[in-house]
């Protein structure tokens, strides 16, 4: 039997389940909207200001970018890990496997040392954040 | 990989349609045979799920802080997961005011859908595996990153604060540590030379050392316990648990991603990460632990599978209990500087002895 047969067959159960459970709920569940109980919670204050439109830290842009590079490094990984045991195996020599992956591997740590020293990783919080900081003595 | 055509036999599929004689009726018999057995390995995990979130938890926690915990209903309380079904599932759905609707409605169907396809793979033992592809490791790894589409789907479209910065610090968190988990896991590929799932459990079947005439096996949690630890934190920050629990963080953000959800909602995003605990536990032990094997005949494997991602289970409620949570700031450079550099020095290391080795 083919094995994606059987995936697909489990993604079904994983959309289905979901779904069985929220039209069970719609059965049982009351509805009784009112004001106030639609509103956001924001701790008990009353919400203001949209909350997609925030200002957040740039950190999460600078990770994100960061990851792109090193799981497209992953991806290409992966066949070499395969290739590895079995290409020695049959006698390829350990520097034609090995040194490539390495020469690769090495040039991505250059970059993720050159990321850390310009301070991609480093958490800053903003200007703004520290001057409001309240400095406990 | 020759061996890979007699180890296509013997999945849960093939064995009911060999019981139901469902073989006769061609690719409609095997769709069948497929469907019986994902609803088999998805109520698995469900009734896995049911004692670990409404019961297993809430034990284990009052046990860490010396308290008694559910004993009311049904023995040691175990009737309290059908009480608390029905409670959650009959809660008013609160729709809050400005959602963004299909997105917010489609994140908690994400979530346990990631968890349970990744499941797709995993060998548990006694004959319970659904598929076995030539992939079965970055099928795994693909299928239970997905979750981090459901959560900043979530964060995004609650239309509050709180949800948008727990969705954020959720996606970080996902990409700071998803990296070491990868790379970790292709240095057990390095020893097998196949992601097939049950060719990585068969290359821990034979003996590592003898001690004392008791033989223990090549798990690779044994022939490389540093690469096991690594896996196993990344592991804990990947399904989101103390102490990297920054995307929830209570104390914080209120309950981030989640804050706006209720009822069935809540239900489903809490099924989610539990299943998405014990995917964890399960990727962790078919590379580390030797998949379902242990002392005993083989068609012992479900209860050791069991076993082991119980065991992860119980590592993150203690983790929960016994470790303080990271600042968001400590937590990305943990992720960037010291678990990336770990794990790529892992690699390398285990590529050298590896290939000095053979």
């Amino acid at each position: 039997m083919n094995a994606w047969i059987a995936i697909g067959a489990l993604a079904v159960m994983g959309v289905g389940i979901p779904l069985g459970m929220m039209a069970v709920s719609a059965l049982l569940r009351p509805g009784v909207p009112e004001q106030g109980k639609s509103a956001t919670y924001e701790s008990g204050e009353i919400p203001t200001g949209s909350a997609t439109g925030i200002q957040f830290n740039i950190q999460y842009y600078m990770v994100a970018l960061l990851f792109v590079v090193f799981d497209v490094e992953t991806v290409l990984i992966f066949p070499w890990a395969v290739i590895y045991q079995p290409a020695l195996a049959s006698g390829v020599g350990l520097a034609t496997v090995l040194l490539p992956m390495l020469i690769f591997i090495g040039v991505l740590v250059v970059g993720l040392v050159w990321a850390w020293r310009q301070g991609a990783v480093k958490w800053v919080s903003s200007p703004r954040a520290a001057r409001q900081k309240t400095e406990r003595s | 990989m020759t061996g890979a055509a007699p180890l296509q036999q013997g999945m849960l599929p093939d064995t009911i349609a060999k019981l139901l004689g469902l073989g006769a009726f061609g690719v409609a018999g095997d769709v069948v045979a497929a469907l019986l057995g994902a609803f088999l390995v998805a109520n698995f995990l469900l009734i896995n799920t049911a004692f670990a979130g409404p019961w297993a938890k809430r034990k284990i926690t009052a046990a860490f802080t010396d308290r008694i915990a559910v004993n009311r209903i049904g023995p040691f309380g175990l009737f309290v997961i059908v009480a608390d079904a029905v409670r959650l599932l009959s809660k008013e759905l609160v729709i809050p005011e400005g959602v963004d609707r299909p997105a917010w409605d489609l994140g908690p169907i994400l979530i346990p859908f990631s968890a349970l396809l990744g499941f797709a793979v995993i060998p548990m033992g006694s004959g319970l595996q659904l598929a076995d592809p030539e992939t079965g490791l970055a099928f795994a790894f693909a299928a239970s990153s997905i979750a981090s589409l459901g959560l900043i789907m979530m964060g995004y479209a609650s239309n509050n604060k709180y949800s948008l910065l727990g969705g954020l610090r959720a996606v970080a968190s996902n990409l700071a540590y998803e990296i070491p988990l990868v790379v970790t896991g292709i240095s057990v590929v390095l020893f097998t030379g196949t992601l097939q799932m049950s060719a990585i459990v068969e290359a821990q079947q034979a003996t590592f050392v003898s001690v004392a005439g008791v033989a223990i096996p090549q798990w690779f949690a044994f022939v490389n316990p540093f690469a096991f630890v690594l896996f196993v934190l990344a592991n804990v920050a990947e399904v989101g648990r103390n102490p990297f629990d920054i995307p929830e963080a209570p104390t914080e953000i209120v309950a981030g991603y989640q804050t706006e959800y209720s009822s069935v909602y809540f239900v489903l995003i809490y099924l989610g990460e539990f299943i998405h605990i014990f995917l964890g536990g399960a990727i962790a032990a078919t590379l580390f632990l030797g998949g379902p094997a242990g002392p005993g005949p083989a068609a012992l494997g479900i209860v050791w599978f069991t076993a082991k991602i119980w065991a992860f289970f119980l590592l993150t409620q203690w983790l929960r209990s016994a470790v303080p949570r990271l600042r968001v700031d400590q937590f990305i450079e943990i992720g960037w500087k010291g678990m990336l550099v770990l794990s790529f020095a892992n690699l390398v290391l285990t590529a050298v002895i590896v290939g000095v080795l053979a």
